[in-house]
């Protein structure tokens, strides 16, 4: 039987004056007709060159072997016309960044309507029907007003949307994503990856699902194939590959990924390397903690039917992510944990290291064992206390805006670590901006150390805002490129006048506390990896000793090992007792990893907020189940009762009433006319009337469905 | 409906600027040495000459008094009379705007006609032969100075090949030619007259040749640049995965983003261009603008001064207010 898609001993070589780069070197897998596909791995892994190989798009220099078979064809040596017909009817592309892949001068309907004539040769006006049936189907609403817009004007979600459209208005054979989540918000990315079950479900397409987050592809994924660097390790169905990881490199990293459940990231020391020719060896040997001899002097070949991994020491037993492992001992802190885990111990064992007898089918993966840290105390001194803030952006000209913060009340304490989430536009970076005294609020106060932010002026607010720092999500773009990593981390000192000597030192002191080489003091940030980056992001943070520090979305833009890592880093420095941590995320995981309290936004409003086990262990608010259910998790997750919002995704008219009652399935009259304050419900507190009917309310929502 | 209301606000804003220049011309031209009397009654001239001619252009005036003056004329459309020839500067400017911007308009226009087709077609076939050969012609066009480029051109167009007219005026005289702008071309259109049409299209073959080659240079260089950054960018991958046409993608996802950034340097080119009108026009006998302002300037003729230079300021507002409106209907992101 041939396959809608067979990748044949797939070999990229990529030939640069000076260097070359073995992209891939021997890549064979599979897709077929109806059947969703994730290729998963770090990047540089080759991911994405098998993307461009399938449509026959391989950057200059490359040389291949190997057949890329689409339909029985052999696409690398497709001519010109026969490769028209292949790029968009035989296999779309969906790109990672769709804001980038939209033509900004083109409105979305037109460019939607280009590919409707040109591959299912439809006249103009039924080009904009079926064009705009395929909005509404992909979850555009006002599809027909949405037709005439351009890129810029859409939100992220949107323009993922238009990107679906567009590959799947090709009508192709093969529907190809490039990580087409990156950077959405949890409820978004189920939403999107809907879309791409759906495509394979209902049109029979087969879907080439890229992604580095394995658990958030797991549950729309039929098989899985695990790339490192440039060669396939691991590739099966998705129940054998995720819950039962053969290959050490899988096993790592699902093990990288922190899980709502409160287990958490453990990081895999090293990077992955660039090979400059096909490997002789295990490419995955010098970082794995099972490799002996035989690793390092041959290559395991990829063997199994169905199920085949490329390990001579392959691991059973359940992998990070065992199914049914009981939920993870109460937490006291064992987030921390993660710390131990750089360097070359950093392999997770779960299952049991070679050493260990396996623990018994279904047993808790190993947690870190470290002895909980010391009672926090809570009574440590207020650093930042915002009380009552709204913060409107007014538009340009005239009346109206956007209400970012309605009336938000929150105090950090030193020592203390908060955890803000909420839907991307729900106000958190707002929060960030306004504690760091870069927005000012339309009303109520911000106190830094006691000192109102926004009454002070001139040198005293400079000096002011050196006690709060921020690390941003991008974290080679907030370095300034043209200065060197000692620059940019002295920066906060040169600020407040401190004398170049001691400013040496303290950089220094700080850059040994990011487990940083001092050689890279000299480097330029196009010099660093990501990781690195983030660290020196951190450091320079860190280096003037503040009060509090804000980390917006810190380790978004990360692969997800590095996340690990970073995570730790983080982790380590939200110990100190002296200063207060703000962690704003989407991702819900890696805020239950190591915050004290979580705070959930909504709209400008807190809905929710508590010690980060109340709220993720038993949560009251409708809209924290509802983002908990929609977490992508590997092990069983949320185990609570599912919720499910309305997808209405408009920002609702939220002048009276509850925000949320648009979307909330409890909704009553009563939701809509009257706004919901907090109020205390045994640990936390949730602006919901509703919380203590909600659990009837949901079993009856059960029965009536069942 | 926004577009007009941005085209009002910007035509509203012009007024002060060119209040602005009225004020700066008037009073530095006064204050640059050399003395436009002196200079018209020559060395032979006794001081009651200079004083009866001082007091018949109102010269003899205190500044504030003459600068009144020359507000209400200006108010009134009347720019002065010449000291020069003693004519209406208003009716000279009539004479000689015209055909000089017949010139300018022509040659930027062809200008960037050959910049749009050659830039793209030279981006598409980047670092190869005939994008290195268009490169290079470009560059050489740029670098050549105009008077001697139109010397060249006149040598081999008109002396060796005799397919153009001697570079002597503008238009055929006995084609009997009505003026009605001043531009011969476009009164050819106007009045129907065809000979004086092929007569005038030929007189100005070869200048504005001269005047498109030396400024297209820029205008290819940035085509082919914003074109370049076009292939290369996410949004043209995506559309060339998706297999869509080659027509398709040329019209709908290359022209468009590429042009959006040329209007603004058309703005500056089509200034350089007016600059370059002065030799042009001197190389070819034309009895154009430039000549006119180079001369009203060099015998201090306050009145052709003052009312060149708040034309050519007139000039530049309005070219780049087109270029803005042209950028905003190129580009949805710009807000006007």
């Amino acid at each position: 039987m041939t396959h809608l898609l067979s990748i044949e001993d797939l070999s990229v070589l990529i030939r640069r004056p000076g260097r070359d780069v073995a992209a891939l070197s021997g890549v064979d897998l599979h897709v077929d007709a109806g059947e969703v596909v994730g290729l998963v791995g770090e990047s540089g892994g080759g991911k994405s060159m098998v993307a461009r190989a399938i449509v026959a798009l391989l950057p200059g220099g490359a040389r291949t072997r190997g057949a890329v078979r689409f339909e029985g064809a052999d696409v690398l040596a497709m001519d010109e016309a026969a490769l028209a017909t292949h790029r968009g009817h035989g296999a779309a592309l969906c790109f990672q960044n769709p804001r980038g892949a939209l033509s900004p001068t083109r409105t979305v309907g037109r460019q939607l309507t280009d590919r409707l004539t040109t591959h299912q040769r439809m006249d103009k006006a039924a080009a904009r029907e079926t064009a705009r049936q395929l909005f509404e189907a992909v979850g555009i609403r006002n599809p027909a007003r949405r037709l005439d817009a351009y890129p810029h004007e859409l939100s992220g979600g949107m323009a993922q949307r238009v990107m679906i459209s567009l590959a799947t208005g090709c009508a192709p054979g093969l529907l190809i994503a490039d990580e087409p989540t990156t950077g959405l918000d949890v409820t978004l990315t189920r939403e999107i990856l809907r879309q791409f079950r759906h495509a394979a479900d209902t049109d029979g397409r087969g879907v080439l699902l890229i992604s580095h987050d394995l658990a958030s592809i797991a549950s729309v994924c039929d098989r899985v194939v695990v790339l490192y660097a440039g060669t396939v390790v691991e590739s099966g169905p998705v129940a054998k590959v995720l819950r039962e990881p053969a290959h050490p490199y899988t096993r790592a990293l699902l093990a990288s990924v922190p899980d709502v459940s409160g287990r958490p990231a453990r990081a895999i020391g090293g990077a992955m390397p660039l090979l400059p020719s096909p490997p002789a060896a295990c490419p995955f040997a010098p970082r794995c903690a099972h490799a002996t001899e035989r690793c390092t002097a041959q290559r395991p070949p990829l063997t199994g039917d169905g199920w085949a991994y490329a390990c001579f020491h392959p691991q059973t037993g359940g992998g990070a992510a065992a199914p049914g492992a009981p939920p993870p001992p109460p937490r006291g802190g064992a987030g921390r944990g993660g710390v131990g885990g750089v360097g070359a111990d950093a392999l997770p064992r779960p299952g049991g290291a070679p050493a260990c007898p396996p623990p018994p089918p279904g047993a808790a993966p190993a947690a870190p064992v470290t002895a909980p840290p010391p009672q926090r105390t809570a009574a440590g001194r207020v650093v930042m206390e915002i009380e009552d803030a709204h913060v409107v952006y007014g538009s340009r000209f005239g009346s109206g805006g956007h209400h970012a913060l309605r009336g938000v009340s929150l105090e950090i304490r030193a020592g203390e670590t908060v955890g803000v989430v909420g839907e991307s536009g729900c106000g958190k970076s707002t929060l960030a901006r306004l504690m760091l005294g870069l927005t000012a609020p339309s009303s109520g106060t911000v106190r830094l150390d006691g000192i109102d932010l926004h009454a002070q002026r001139g040198r005293k607010l400079r000096r002011l805002r050196t006690r709060a720092r921020l690390v941003f999500q991008d974290p080679v773009g907030s370095l300034s490129p043209r200065r060197t990593v000692a620059d940019a981390i002295g920066e906060p000192l040169r600020a407040l006048g401190v004398p170049a000597a001691e400013r040496a030192e303290r950089v220094a002191q700080v850059l040994a506390r990011m487990n940083l080489d001092p050689a890279m003091l000299r480097r330029h940030p196009h010099e660093l990896s990501g990781g690195q980056a983030q660290r020196v992001g951190i450091a320079r943070a860190l280096v003037g000793d503040p009060d509090l520090i804000v980390f917006d979305e810190p380790t978004s833009a990360l692969d997800v090992t590095v996340q690990a890592q970073i995570l730790d880093v983080i982790a380590e420095l939200a110990g100190d007792a002296s200063r207060g941590s703000v962690f704003i995320s989407h991702d819900l995981a890696t805020v239950r990893g190591f915050c004290d309290r979580v705070v959930v936004l909504y709209l400008g409003r807190i809905v929710e907020q508590g010690p980060v086990e109340e709220v993720f262990g038993n949560p009251r608010h409708p809209y924290t189940r509802a983002l908990l259910s929609s977490a992508p998790s590997l092990d069983g997750g949320y185990t609570g009762a599912r919720v499910e919002l309305a997808k209405d995704l408009e920002e609702a008219d939220a002048a009276t009433g509850c925000p949320l009652a648009a979307r909330c399935p409890f909704a009553t009259d009563e939701c809509r006319a009257e706004p919901q304050h907090l109020t205390p419900y045994g640990a936390a507190e949730a602006a919901c009337w509703r919380v203590p009917q909600i659990p009837a309310l949901i079993r009856e929502g059960a029965h009536t469905r069942a | 409906m926004r577009l007009l209301r941005f085209v009002a606000r910007r035509l509203l804003q012009v007024v002060p600027v060119l209040l602005g220049v009225v004020v700066v011309t008037f009073v530095l031209v006064r204050v640059l040495p050399g003395d436009p009397i002196r200079t018209i009654l020559g060395p032979n001239a006794t001081d009651a000459d200079a004083a009866a001619a001082r007091a018949r252009f109102g010269l003899d005036k205190p500044m504030w008094q003459q600068f009144l003056d020359y507000l209400k004329g200006l108010a009134t459309g009347d720019f002065g009379t010449s000291i020069q020839s003693g004519t209406s500067v208003g009716s000279e400017l009539a004479l000689r705007v015209g055909p000089t911007l017949e010139l300018v308009v022509l040659s930027v226009s062809l200008a960037l006609l050959i910049a749009v087709v050659l830039g793209v077609w030279s981006a598409r076939r980047a670092d190869r032969f005939g994008d290195h050969s268009v490169r290079i012609l470009a560059l050489v066009g740029n670098s050549m100075p105009e008077f001697w480029l139109g010397l060249v051109l006149i040598l081999v167009g008109y002396s060796a090949l005799g397919w153009f007219p001697a570079p002597s005026g503008r238009v055929d005289p006995d084609t009997n030619l009505t003026p009605l702008t001043g531009a011969d071309l476009l009164d050819a259109i106007l009045t129907g007259n065809g000979p004086a049409f092929t007569s005038a299209l030929s007189h100005l073959a070869l200048p504005v040749a001269t005047l498109a080659i030396v400024v297209v240079a820029p205008l290819l260089r940035s085509v082919r640049a914003s074109a370049l950054e076009v292939l290369r960018s996410e949004a043209y991958l995506a559309a060339t995965t998706h297999g869509l046409r080659p027509r398709t993608l040329l019209r709908g996802y290359l022209l468009r983003p590429t042009l959006v950034r040329l209007p603004a340097l058309a703005a500056l080119v089509f200034g350089t261009a007016i600059g370059s009108t002065v030799l042009i026009e001197y190389v070819y006998s034309w009895q154009g603008f430039g000549q006119w302002a180079l001369r009203g300037l060099l015998y201090r003729d306050y009145p052709v001064v003052q009312a060149s230079v708040l034309l050519i300021a007139l000039g530049y507002v309005i070219v780049f207010l087109i270029a803005d409106v042209v950028h905003a209907v190129l580009d949805p992101r710009v807000r006007i």
